[in-house]
């Protein structure tokens, strides 16, 4: 049985726009998703900003109700079996909000120790644990508001763990932490994996799904575009190659005429200070250079480059559209 | 002409921007609502002890509340500027300074004027006072007096909110303060000798007799000297704080410790 | 460790943190011992002028409560908004614990804080104006005043959960001051209000709270005024309870618990 299922999972928002005359505009901001989660998996919802990855999240720890659909979380529906649900789940987002300023790091975790249950024999001993998990040894004794991001972020993991719970859930854990801290962090998740946790971690970095997941499911604008391990969707854009070419002064006409081409299979526009890039994706066997740069000789071209096509390009390809 | 502008319209934009309270979930609740109860408290207490007459507590008591919008407008002024980080920039503008603070002034003196007005009109409706209507007009201006002497001090302790950071805790010491040594509910012959000779060196302690009077049927005439000490009183505290701003922004210019960080 | 001891033991200790969070604090500290200190000592500097002594020792023992009902007045409306700033009312919701129990503690832990103006207002009383104090059933007047704080906390519960959709719910700290303090006859006896509004007054389970109090200390019978107390405090508690389940489950069907 899977840990977490969703099937046509939707939710809208109302959103009140005007001061004296009150529209209604409704927003979907989920529209059908449907996924699931086995067992010890790392599962990962990636998409760019305002996708529905946060809402999605929000659904499944009983925080939303859903506007139709279902979930299901060990068996337990999110929506009638909510206080269940939450007693198994363990939730984490990214950011500097969330804890108690002025208690200390081992303070906030007893107090959320407590709204969990955690006997009090267990809480001491767990604590202890986490802290050195966490790598939190030394400062935990400091209040919350002398923490660094990176550091809180670590704190929010151990909180979420407290309970010992079966599923956790992760939200943009890395946003806004240095590379190093969030390269700790990510080897810290990953290590989660081995104490027979299943995870569901939300991100807009590519590579880190890449790295930790063991399953992605890319969203855009609210729908799921694609599902699959890291390599599946490397599958998708793995034949061919990309051609990649610095153009100053392409105009829109070009690049649509350049999508017209035959053995062009999609392109996308990169702006990078005054240039545009073009990141073609090419069939196999597609002799177009020739043609592409034809359509460009209004512009003047900088670097011309062919390589193979990486996550990134069916990332962006997926959530662009294009 | 140029300082008459900056006064105007100077003023008003600092007024909307700063001041928060402008929202009506939080201003009729906090500045219209609560003072009425505060009347009705002090009414009791008075009439429960046998004290003075309904009249005596409601216009003191309006009087003296309208001291929590007029210093925490000015002190939130200053705090808000520096917590936006524009303080800095206002105060290095070759505006004048007098014109310029003046100016953020007029809005809380009209603010505050309306707190009281209104909290005088509804509490003495609710308890049954009754004032002789040619006693109104007077009556506003004493109040007017009042609200502006409050201000003076407002700015004061505004000043102060460039040294100090947390103005609230403050102004709540000198609005309670001034609870107890204004006369706002004890008549000011009554108190202790010490307590007496604070009375009279403080902002709303003459507003509030001279109200007291016209309501009695004093006259304007009559009660012009008190008038007079209390526009003095609110004008010594307002130049105190003018003066102290130019004293703390020259010394936080040298300790660049003019924004918060 | 049984259901209820363990509820008992997580009220204690989240109370505990609480007091940790806004114990050390002047603007707290300042407000919540001298701001109703400036009310009492006006009441006694008024009730002093006609030397009314019996009425003296009752707004005395009043005013020492002003502190209590004003550390949970002023804060307990925004006490949902407070969690929502920092971004710990998602966490605190999406926890098995009844939200009831995460309030209660926070309320309780302000009304102890008003325990402390308690103290320095009866001292005050006693040092400047020579009010004499002087209980005359010691373990009474413990049950009683422990029947007020928590009567008050409770209250807090039910204000937190009333004024919740109340965007700023914070602002109405002075709205409720005041006429809790007139209401629950703190330092005007209750015949002195008018007919209509003494109702209510004896709706609130404050009132019988500082009866209660004032008969512990007049050597009265304190027992029957502290049962309606306490009565009246299940009460509130029971009707804030199930007030909370409404306004969480329209959080979540509006997704009004964070601020994003």
């Amino acid at each position: 049985m899977p840990v977490v299922e969703t099937s046509e999972l939707r939710r809208t928002f109302t959103a009140r726009t005007g001061a004296f005359t009150r529209h209604k505009r409704e927003i979907e901001a989920v529209c059908g998703i449907t996924f699931s989660i086995e067992r010890g998996e790392l599962f990962g919802l990636l998409g760019p900003n305002g996708a529905g990855k946060t809402t999605t999240i929000k659904m499944l720890i009983t925080l939303l109700l859903p506007t139709s659909g279902s979930a299901r979380v060990l068996g337990l529906d999110v929506v009638s079996h909510a206080r269940d649900v939450r007693r198994h789940i363990g939730y984490a987002f990214g950011g500097d909000r969330g804890l108690y300023d002025r208690l200390s790091g081992t303070d906030n975790l007893r107090y959320f120790a407590e709204l969990y249950g955690v006997p009090p024999r267990t809480q001491r001993m767990r604590i202890a644990e986490l802290i050195e998990l966490v790598g939190l040894r030394g400062r935990e004794n400091d209040r919350v508001e002398v923490y660094s991001r990176g550091m809180r972020q670590r704190l929010h993991i151990a909180r979420a763990l407290m309970h010992d719970p079966d599923v956790l859930f992760l939200d943009e854990p890395t946003t806004g932490i240095d590379p190093v801290g969030a390269r700790e962090l990510r080897a810290t998740i990953a290590g989660l994996l081995t104490q027979g946790k299943t995870i569901l971690l939300t991100t807009h970095y590519m590579f880190e799904a890449d790295e930790l997941c063991d399953r992605i499911a890319v969203i855009r604008s609210g729908e799921v575009v694609a599902q699959g391990t890291p390599q599946d969707l490397k599958q998708r854009v793995s034949s061919g190659s990309v051609v990649e070419i610095e153009a100053f002064g392409a105009t829109g006409r070009a690049i649509d005429a350049i999508r017209r081409l035959r053995g062009v299979r999609s392109v996308t526009v990169e702006e990078r200070d005054q240039v545009h890039v073009l990141h073609v994706r090419v069939a196999p066997d597609a002799e177009v250079t020739p043609a592409i740069l034809a359509e460009l000789s209004s512009a003047r071209i900088g670097r011309i480059e062919s390589r193979e096509p990486t996550l990134e390009d069916a990332y962006v390809e997926l959530v662009s559209g294009g | 002409m140029r300082s008459l502008r900056i006064l105007i319209i100077g003023g008003l934009f600092s007024f909307r921007a700063l001041f928060d309270w402008l929202n009506p979930w939080i201003y009729i609740p906090s500045l219209l609502i609560a003072p009425v109860f505060q009347i009705l408290l002090f009414v009791y207490i008075g009439r429960s002890a046998g004290v003075e007459s309904d009249s005596f507590f409601v216009i003191g008591n309006a009087l003296q509340f309208s001291a929590i919008p007029c210093l925490f407008a000015m002190g939130h002024t200053i705090t808000a500027e520096r917590f936006t980080q524009t303080l800095g920039i206002v105060l290095s503008t070759p505006a004048p300074r007098v014109p310029l603070f003046l100016g953020r002034s007029l809005p809380v003196i009209v603010n505050g004027w309306f707190v009281a007005m209104f909290s005088l009109v509804a509490g003495g409706r609710l308890v049954g006072v009754a004032v002789p209507a040619a006693a109104w007009i007077p009556i506003a201006l004493a109040v007017l007096i009042g609200t502006a002497s409050c201000t003076g001090l407002g700015l004061a302790t505004a000043a102060l909110g460039l040294r100090v950071r947390d103005t609230a805790t403050l102004n709540n010491i000198i609005i309670g303060g001034l609870l107890v040594f204004s006369g706002a509910n004890v008549p000011v012959g009554a108190l202790p000798r010490w307590m007496h000779v604070i009375s009279q060196w403080i902002p709303l302690t003459h507003a509030i007799e001279a109200a007291r009077d016209l309501a009695a049927g004093a006259t304007l005439h009559a009660v012009t000297p008190l008038l007079l000490r209390e526009i003095v009183i609110g004008t010594v505290f307002a130049i105190l704080g003018l003066a102290s701003v130019r004293v703390l922004e020259r010394q936080s210019r040298r300790g660049a410790s003019l924004e918060m960080s | 460790m049984s259901g209820s001891r363990r509820v008992l033991r997580q009220l204690l200790v989240t109370c505990w943190l609480q007091l940790k969070m806004t114990g050390p604090d002047t603007f707290t500290g300042v407000l919540n011992v001298a701001w109703p200190l400036f009310f009492a000592t006006t009441t006694f500097l008024v009730y002093r002028i006609t030397q009314h002594g019996q009425v003296i020792v009752y707004a005395g023992l009043g005013a020492s409560i002003m502190g209590i009902w004003s550390a949970v007045a002023t804060t307990a409306g925004g006490a949902l908004q407070r969690e929502r700033w920092i971004g710990t009312l998602e966490l605190i919701v999406s926890s098995p614990t009844p939200i009831p129990l995460v309030l209660i503690p926070i309320t309780i832990a302000m009304a102890a804080i008003g325990l402390f103006s308690l103290g320095m207002t009866l001292l005050w009383e006693w040092l400047v104006f020579s009010i004499p104090f002087h209980i005359a059933q010691p373990l009474a007047f413990a049950f009683a005043l422990f029947a007020m704080v928590f009567a008050i906390a409770m209250f807090g519960f039910l204000m937190s959960v009333t004024v919740v959709r109340y965007r700023t719910a914070w602002a109405l700290g002075n709205f409720f001051e005041y006429p809790g303090w007139l209401l629950c006859g703190f330092v005007v006896p209750l015949s002195v209000l008018p007919g209509w509004v003494r109702p209510l007054c004896y709706a609130l389970s404050p009132t019988w709270g500082m009866l209660a109090i004032r008969q512990a200390v007049d050597g009265g019978w304190p027992w029957v005024d502290g049962g309606v107390c306490v009565g009246l405090t299940a009460l509130c508690g029971a009707a804030a309870t199930l007030l909370s389940g409404r306004v969480l489950r329209s959080a979540r069907r509006h997704a009004s618990l964070s601020l994003t």
